[in-house]
Parts: structure tokens; sequence; C-alpha cells
């Protein structure tokens, strides 16, 4: 395979200047995970280490084959909601390996509100059920929740998408042959009774772990009866009489070691099979992706470079090199698994969508992941273009990747704004995982844009009643909307909604994609039918 | 290493390991031992086996024509892995985008050096640089801030630096 040739000036000081700045973006994401893992603060990890409790962390990793990685999903999620009390939204979840094969792991963390659900907890536990589902992946819960934050209840629990729903995927998952493993190592307290009840198999820890519909207080309030939490659900109870758990553990560890066994007896079939080559280190330095993306987000950049230092070996086959050159396409090899990739190198035209359309098909006949590295501020816009029919080519792009169904992976570079978002596998066409490099940026239109074209709308208002706009008026119409787009459209306000899987360091875009290829090669790839394509 | 060569419209893959004037040809599974050495620049003398073959090689471009004997093989060497050399596009004079003129950071008269930046387009929220793609002399500038520009229209004219006889 061809080699990509680079020309990057690395002691050029523009590329310092980029690195710099770079570092700083990478250190204080960096900051962002550490804070958040620490969960609730000092004071709820020694309360709840006194009660002999494993950290939520602690827990997954002795659950986890020795030296093996955990591709954590969202540790920024509730970034600076709920008054920032809900760091990691209190649950931890992730894909991990457990005698050598991948399971998704949904941990409550208690330190957090004890482990309770905020909207965006349930939306994060739903996602990891959904990357579960989508990949055949089995589930494996270290419960330890108090169910619902009850003063956001209606944000919680009645739609569709609410808590309930956590219950209806396990039922469903089960169906579909996707174990669902429960290990109770706290409370499991009304709805959060069901996880361990949904489950196929459960473990319950003794002393800590409870599982009841309703706890003490609520039973002495409907009935008077005085009871404590372990003899109303504590192991003994479960294990002894009612038969809502399988397996009874001495203390946490004990239980990490029998769901461990467990996993061990799952007999999950074998794996898809792609030609996988041994993984080679690219020729250039990964992290010299940093003096790469320059800190204006206007400035483009040759994508090339980048793909460069994603791939194999630097190797690239590219197609279509000289056709629609705004959109790269070609085949490379990440971690040694055969990939496409589809990159933006400027605005979409027709000929780069109908050339992304003909390579997605390319991929979608042989069974080849697709990636996507996005960074686009649109379709083109303009008299010619739309007369050119830029909306159908645009479709047609917009269709294949729908329609896709072989694994896809979204990376988005840089920006992601408008229907571009939607031609190169945004959140809205089911990647397997859609990951942000800290300088991305995810509107549905530039900032200016929106404040222009909102500007234009008011002023013909008032043209038509006789008036202007004073500059003062223009201005009062224009900073709120360049700050909220500024806001909204940073990575951590969408990484905290859950609209990615995780703002990631460039220099980790390799792993991550790799270890997101081998999870999904647990589930089969369908072949490919497209819907209709406007011609 | 590995070779490929094409002789008489068929590529050949072979390996080739070296240790002094001894090759070690790896051809179809069989492996040739052979040893060379250079009479004089152009002639060789090659052990194979038991025979010994004296030969003259001439190079035309990427061919070689080995004489041997009386006949002449013509052999070429081709590259069907690695490096390949990509021909990095030459910044042109023309707007890559429709869009508008921000900034014209040249006048007519200057001289300028190839990766000067001459005018900065913006559209579609990117700012796209017109860079001189050799050294020269401005002599002509097409458009002024704010323009409107299309696509393919030439931004700057540039009378090129000739070259020192």
């Amino acid at each position: 395979m061809d080699v990509i040739e680079s020309h990057i000036n690395t002691s050029s000081k523009e590329f310092k200047e980029n690195y710099e700045h770079y570092e700083r973006l990478v250190k204080d994401l960096k900051e962002k995970i550490a804070k958040a893992a620490k969960g609730g603060g000092e004071e709820k990890i020694r309360l709840h280490k006194s009660r002999n409790k494993m950290l939520v962390r602690e827990r997954i990793e002795a659950l986890l084959d020795p030296n093996t990685p955990f591709m954590e999903f969202n540790p920024l999620a509730a970034y600076d909601m709920y008054d920032n009390k809900a760091p990691c939204a209190g649950i931890v979840t992730g894909i991990g390996i457990i005698h050598g094969r991948e399971v998704v792991i949904v941990a409550n963390d208690a330190t957090v509100t004890g482990g309770t659900y905020y909207p965006i907890t349930v939306k994060k536990h739903l996602r990891a059920q959904e990357i579960a589902m989508e990949n055949n992946l089995p589930c494996i819960y270290l419960v330890d929740s108090g169910g619902a934050f009850l003063p956001m209840q209606d944000e919680v629990f009645p739609d569709r998408e609410h808590f309930g729903r956590i219950f209806y995927n396990q039922a469903r998952m089960s169906a579909m042959g996707i174990p669902q493993i429960a290990v109770v190592m706290g409370s499991c307290t009304a709805g959060g009774a069901y996880v361990p009840a949904m489950s196929d198999e459960t473990v319950i820890v003794k002393g800590t772990g409870t599982i009841f519909l309703g706890g003490p207080p609520l039973v002495k309030a409907a009935t008077g009866e005085e009871v404590t939490a372990e003899e109303l659900g504590g192991a003994d109870v479960h294990c002894r009489q009612s038969g809502v758990t399988d397996h009874y553990a001495e203390n946490d560890m004990d239980a990490i070691r029998i769901t461990r066994n467990i996993v061990e007896n799952l007999n999950r079939p074998e794996k898809t099979r792609l030609d996988v080559t041994k993984p080679e280190e690219p020729l250039y330095d990964i992290k010299e992706i940093y003096g790469i993306i320059p800190k204006d987000l206007r400035k483009p950049f040759d994508v090339k470079e980048i793909i460069a230092r994603i791939v194999d070996g630097s190797k690239f086959h590219e197609f279509k090199a000289l056709y629609g050159t705004t959109l790269v396409c070609g085949f490379a090899r990440i971690m040694g698994y055969p990939v496409g990739i589809l990159a933006n190198n400027g605005v979409l035209f027709s000929e780069s969508a109908l050339k992304g359309t003909h390579f997605i098909e390319i991929c979608c006949q042989r069974k080849i992941p697709l990636v996507f590295l996005q960074n686009i501020t649109g379709f083109m816009v303009g008299k010619q273009y739309e007369a050119g029919g830029i909306a159908k080519d645009g479709a047609k792009m917009v269709t294949a990747v729908a329609c896709a169904q072989v694994p896809k992976f979204t990376v988005i570079i840089g920006g992601s704004f408008g229907a571009g978002n939607y031609g190169m596998c945004g959140r809205a066409y089911n990647p397997r995982q859609l990951w942000m490099w800290p300088n991305a940026r995810i509107s549905v239109m530039g900032g200016e844009q929106a404040a222009n074209v909102l500007l234009t709308v008011k002023r013909d208002q008032l043209w038509r009643k006789g008036k202007i706009l004073s500059e003062e008026e223009e201005k009062a119409i224009r900073d709120p909307i360049l700050k909220k787009y500024e806001k909204e459209g940073s990575p951590y306000y969408s990484t905290a909604r859950i609209w990615d899987d995780g703002v990631i360091d460039p220099a980790d875009t390799r792993m991550v994609l790799g270890l997101g290829i081998s999870a999904a090669l647990n589930a089969p790839i369908p072949d490919w039918k497209p819907g209709v394509f406007r011609m | 290493m590995f070779i490929n060569y094409e002789h008489n419209s068929h590529v050949y893959n072979i390996e080739v390991e070296r240790k002094k004037n001894q090759y070690f040809v790896t051809y179809n599974n069989n492996i040739y031992t052979v040893e060379a050495h250079e009479i004089k620049p152009g002639y060789l003398k090659i052990r194979l086996g038991d025979r010994i073959i004296k030969c003259v090689i001439s190079e035309n471009g990427d061919n070689r024509f080995v004489f041997i004997d009386g006949d002449v093989f013509r052999v070429k060497r081709i590259q069907l892995t690695g490096m390949k050399k990509s021909s990095r596009k030459e910044g042109d004079l023309t707007s890559p985008i429709s869009g508008r003129v921000v900034r014209v950071k040249t006048k007519k008269g200057d001289i300028v050096k190839k990766g000067d930046v001459l005018m900065v387009i913006e559209s579609m929220k990117m700012e796209y640089l017109i860079r001189a793609p050799y050294d020269g002399r401005i002599k002509r500038i097409n458009f002024r801030e704010n323009d409107q520009i299309d696509m393919g229209e030439i931004t700057v004219e540039i009378e090129k630096k000739r070259k020192k006889q």
C-alpha cells in the first residue's frame, strides 16, 4: 500500500504555537476527567469505604482481566449540570474484557447522591445498553443505587426513553441472547430492584446488598411494620427464601470473583472474522496532530496529515484521489483491522457527496468498517450549487450513511455543522461510537451565520413597518446569539448531554477505534441493502 | 528485500538476501544461490550453480538491457508497494471556492516569495489562503476587500521570476 508522505514542518513557529495551544486543551480535558472520576468527594468516599464497600472504579478494575483496557463512555456526563452535583452522572459505563471477551459494564457510583438516577444518568445507562445491543455484548450491572432522583421525577420516570426503558432493554436483550448479569453491591430500591430481578443471573453481597420494592421507611408508613433493610431484602432473604438472587457473596471481592466465573461460562458465539493483520504504529508521531490542528477553527488543514498519524504504517490506499477532493476516501488499517475512511478536506460539493456515497457502497459490499473523520462546515450553498442538485447528491450520501450496517465510527476532529453532520455520520446516524476531540465544535450552523440569519429576518419584519434597526439594537440581537452558540457548541456541553460517547485526547484515537472495532465484531455484519437513491 | 520487475509483460516477484558477493534469491518458492562479481562497470560475472554467466547491463531510464550470449533481455524494475511520492498540489492563483475576499495582503508591483499569503477568502465559515505558487512580481490584483469572488476566478496575477542564466 502507498504511504502518506507528510509535508508538516514540525519546527515551524506555527506548528509549535498550535502544539502548545493543543497541549493546554488536552491538559484541561484530563483535569476535568480526573476531577469527575473522584465521584462524590472525599467525605462520601470515606463513608462508602467505612461500609466495607469498594469504590466503583476499584470494582471495575478488579472485575476486568488484568492489564486490559477499559473503554469508558462519557466520563464527563452531566458536566456543569445539576450544580455539578452529579460528576460522571453518578454512573460509570464502558466496554471491558473478562476472560478474553468484551462485555459492557454499567456501574453505579453510590458516592454521588446515593447512586440515584438524574435524567442524564438514565440517558447514560440507556446508551450503554444500546452499545451492548448493537455490538451483541453481555451486560454486567454493578448495582448500588437508590433508584430515581425524586426531585426530578418528571424528567426521569414517565417518558419512552426514561427509567422504564432500562428494564425493557434488559428483557429484549435477554431475548436476543445477550446475557444480563446483575451484581447487587448496595441498595437496589424501588425501580432499581428490577435491575437484578430482570437479569439472567444475579449475585448479591452479604450485609451491603439489598433489594426491595419499598424500603423500611415506606413499609413503616404503609403498614406500620418495623424491619431492618437486611431483614427486608438482604442476601440471606434473596438467596435462601425469595430466589430473587442466585449467588451469595461474602463481600465485594467475592462477588467479583463469582461474576468472573459467570462470564467464563457464558458460551459466547465466535466473533465475526475480518482480514486482520499485525498492528503497526504510524510512521509519524500521533501527537504531532497537536501541531497540525490550527488554533483558529476557521483555518483549514490537510486531513491526510491526520490520517497519516492514525492508520497502521501511515499506509493509505486512496479512492478517487482526483475527484471531489474535499472529501478524502480510502482504505487503511487501524490496529490491524481493515477500515474505510471518509475524512473532510473542505466543504462538501456534489462531487464529494457522490464520491462518499460510492465509497460507502464499496465498504458495505466488502463488509469493511467505516471511520468518519468529521470536520465539516456544511454542504456548499449558493444558486449554482442548488441548481446543480446538491440537495439530492447530499441526500444520496445521507441515505448511504443511514443504511450502512457495517460498524461505523465517527470522530469529530474539527467543526460539525448543519447537514454536513448528517452526511458524515453524526449521532443520529447510529455510529457504534462517536468521539470528539477537545478542539471540536458542534451546532446547526456557525454562531455568526445564525446571528446574521436572525438579524436579516428581523430587519425585513421592521422594514415592512417602515422601521430600521439601530446599531445598538443590532448588537442587542446579535450578541446573545453569538454567546449562546459559543457556549452550546463546546465539546463539553455536548459530552455532558451525551451527544457523543466522550471527549478524547487525539493521541488515543487509534486505540479507541481499535477497541471499538474489536467490540463490534461480536455482532454479525448484515448484507448491504440501501434505500432509494434520488438520481 | 522484495523486488518486483517486469519482463515481456510478466511481473516477477522475487526476494533477495545479500551476503557479500552471494545473493540468495527466492522465486516461486525456490531458492537460488547466486554469486556475482562486477568485473568493470556494467560487466558482471555470475555464478549460478555450476554455470558461469558473463553479461553486460546497460541502463535507459527505468529499463535495464541485459546482454547474455548474444541475446538481449529488457527488464524493468517496478514498485508495487511502499512509499509513493505524493505529488503535492502546487497552490494556484484561482479561488478554490465561492466566497468573499476578506483581506488582500499584497499590492501591484510587490515582490513575493513562493508560499507568501496574497489573499484571504472567507466562505462557509472557513478561511482560504491564496499563496504565491512561485517567486515573482505582482502584476495585477483582480479583487478588492469585501468583493464577492466565484470559484475558479483568478485572484492575483504574478509575473514569474526569470531563472538566472
